[in-house]
């Protein structure tokens, strides 16, 4: 049990008379791609809020690594090892793709109140952002304005932000929202690569890239864990097929 | 933005604008040395006076560009931090200091602990608050400026001795004291120059664009603006504490709200978030405010419409109009 890489316990959040979260119970294993598929309205987003620090929960603990980051905010649990992307595209829309990339890893690699040195002389920031594009398909877009981009690009340019913190769990949040078929396939192949250097929480409504990318699935409903289990255990979950699959024709 | 990158390359015909750009900027400062020396062969000692506020004035403006161009800042209090450092130099002289040079470091510092203060509590909010918040600060100093009558209240408080310069001098000295506020608007100006080019510069315009992302990317958001806060608020105190020795005098309509406005009118003039917005909005602004008063008592009116043109027509104001003329020329 504490084996795990990442866990939630009894997670709770009220907006007023809504609980949109109830006592979550979530882990995530090393090495795992676990994902959370649930309809809309189901507390998907407000949890991955939850875990990377943007919301407060009422109740519940979260833990990475066996180290309690409930009481920490957001950027303090990036730098303990959980980061995330947004599910709208949350890119710097006026700087070039390296610029970005720049900005992204100089948040980890030393202080970002020196005010006198120019960054453009840094060069190991410089080489860390060009390792980056390259690992993600970015090197031929480096020089082009960000918001420029092909939506599937500025998606890739997100993660890429996401994962200069080296994280030890990414959350993606709907990464392919908004895709075509064919930059779909290009992220689900992007996602498989990204399994050797880090462990992924993912959210998302395309269930052929979650039943192709998943080791295990974790369903929510009305704020509550419907069911966790591997892909053909929650395929086969009658309630799940009840709440879930059924409407939204499974693959 | 980062240099290290640039665009392919200027066209080879146009390689001459680049470089006149670059030796403009220590033209202007050849230039502005030379005043003092040149002003009394052409009859224009009047404009000495004028020119050294502007130049104050700048530093004030810079500031505030800094801090609302780079860091997404809207504050509407400059004018208290900036009235901070005039009554730190109020209260030294009235302790008896009579050097320049702790005065103005003195206002340096308590101004960057005052705007530390506030930015520790209005940096919380975003947006209209903020700016009602830093206005609210602003007119609490402004009232307490109001009530202080040992610095003589709403009459203000005459400085009737010149701060020592060192080596005999003093800020009586017009041209001695012109060359020292043209020194440190230009330090301030290459300062800001610097800091934009910087790590703590990215990451602040990073914070600007993007709040969420940037928390999320790891960086401690809160403590960046304050520190911005608490820089740009030391540089408004020092701009303060010049212009109490440039009028030897201090008043609390120093620190009127109206004066916050009408700096950041000038930036939003100049070009926000501009490396030249600061300098250039405030010379347009008291150059022509100065012009118009020559000629009419209703100078505020072509002022307004130049302000309106200027946000309709030059939406990145007048630096940013000026940027892309010389990239189509």
């Amino acid at each position: 049990m504490s084996a795990s890489l990442f866990r939630a316990e009894g997670l709770v959040k009220r907006f007023g008379g809504l609980l949109a979260t109830d006592r979550v119970e979530l882990t995530v294993e090393a090495g795992e791609i676990h994902a959370l598929i649930g309809p809309n309205g189901a507390g998907k987003s407000t949890l991955v809020n939850l875990i990377s620090g943007l919301l407060t929960p009422d109740a519940g603990r979260i833990v990475l690594d066996g180290r309690d980051l409930t009481a920490l905010p957001a950027h303090r649990r990036v730098a303990c090892g959980l980061s995330r992307c947004f599910q709208v595209t949350s890119v710097f829309g006026a700087n070039t793709v390296f610029d970005n990339l720049l900005l992204a890893v100089q948040a980890h690699a030393g202080s970002s109140f020196r005010c006198f040195g120019r960054r453009s002389a840094e060069t190991r920031l410089h080489e860390r952002a060009l390792a980056l594009a390259h690992a993600l398909g970015l090197a031929e877009v480096l020089h082009r304005v960000a918001a420029a981009l092909p939506h599937g690009m500025q998606r890739r340019l997100d993660v890429a932000l996401a994962l200069a913190a080296e994280p030890r769990l990414l959350l993606l949040d709907e990464p392919m929202a908004g895709m075509g078929p064919e930059d779909s396939a290009q992220m689900v192949a992007l996602i498989r690569g990204l399994r050797a250097r880090c462990a992924i929480l993912l959210i998302e409504h395309d269930m052929d890239a979650v039943f192709q990318l998943a080791d295990r699935i974790t369903v929510l409903a009305s704020g509550r864990v419907l069911a966790t289990g591997a892909v053909g255990y929650i395929r086969a979950h009658p309630e799940v097929q009840a709440v879930y699959l059924g409407s939204e024709a499974p693959a | 933005m980062s240099r290290f990158d640039a665009a392919p390359s200027a066209v080879p015909a146009a390689d001459l604008a680049p470089l006149a750009a670059r030796l403009l900027p220590w033209v202007l400062l050849g230039l502005l040395a030379a005043f003092p020396l040149l002003a009394p062969v052409f009859g224009l000692e009047y404009w000495l006076g004028f020119v050294r506020r502007l130049l104050i004035v700048m530093i004030a403006a810079a500031s505030l560009n800094f801090l609302l161009g780079y860091g997404g800042m809207a504050a509407l209090g400059h004018a208290g931090v900036i009235g901070v450092g005039a009554y730190t130099v109020v209260a030294l002289v009235d302790a008896g200091v009579g050097s320049a040079w702790l005065a103005w470091g003195a206002a340096l510092a308590v101004s960057a602990l005052a705007a530390a203060a506030i930015g520790a509590l209005s940096l919380r909010t975003r947006g209209v608050y903020f700016l009602m918040i830093t206005l609210a600060f602003a007119q609490m100093l402004y009232y307490l400026a109001v009530s202080l009558s040992t610095y003589g209240g709403d009459d203000g408080y005459g400085l009737y001795t010149p701060l020592a310069l060192g080596a005999g001098v003093d800020t009586g000295d017009e041209a001695v004291f012109f060359w020292v506020v043209l020194a440190i608007a230009a330090a301030v100006f290459a300062l800001f120059s610097r800091v934009a080019a910087s790590r703590f510069g990215h990451a602040l315009m990073g914070i600007r664009d993007n709040e969420t992302r940037m928390s999320a990317l790891g960086y401690p958001v809160f403590r960046l603006k304050l520190a911005a806060f608490a820089g740009a608020g030391a540089l408004a105190g020092l701009a303060g504490a010049l212009l109490a020795s440039h009028n030897a005098f201090v008043s609390p309509s120093l620190m009127h709200w109206t004066e916050s406005a009408t700096l950041l009118v000038m930036v939003v003039l100049g070009g926000l978030g501009r490396r030249w917005g600061a300098p250039l909005g405030v010379a347009v602004w008291l150059v022509l405010a100065e012009l118009l008063k020559l000629h009419t008592e209703y100078w505020h009116g072509p002022l307004g419409l130049l302000l309106i043109a200027v946000v309709f027509l030059a939406p990145r104001g007048l630096a940013g109009l000026l940027a892309r003329r010389r990239r189509t020329a």
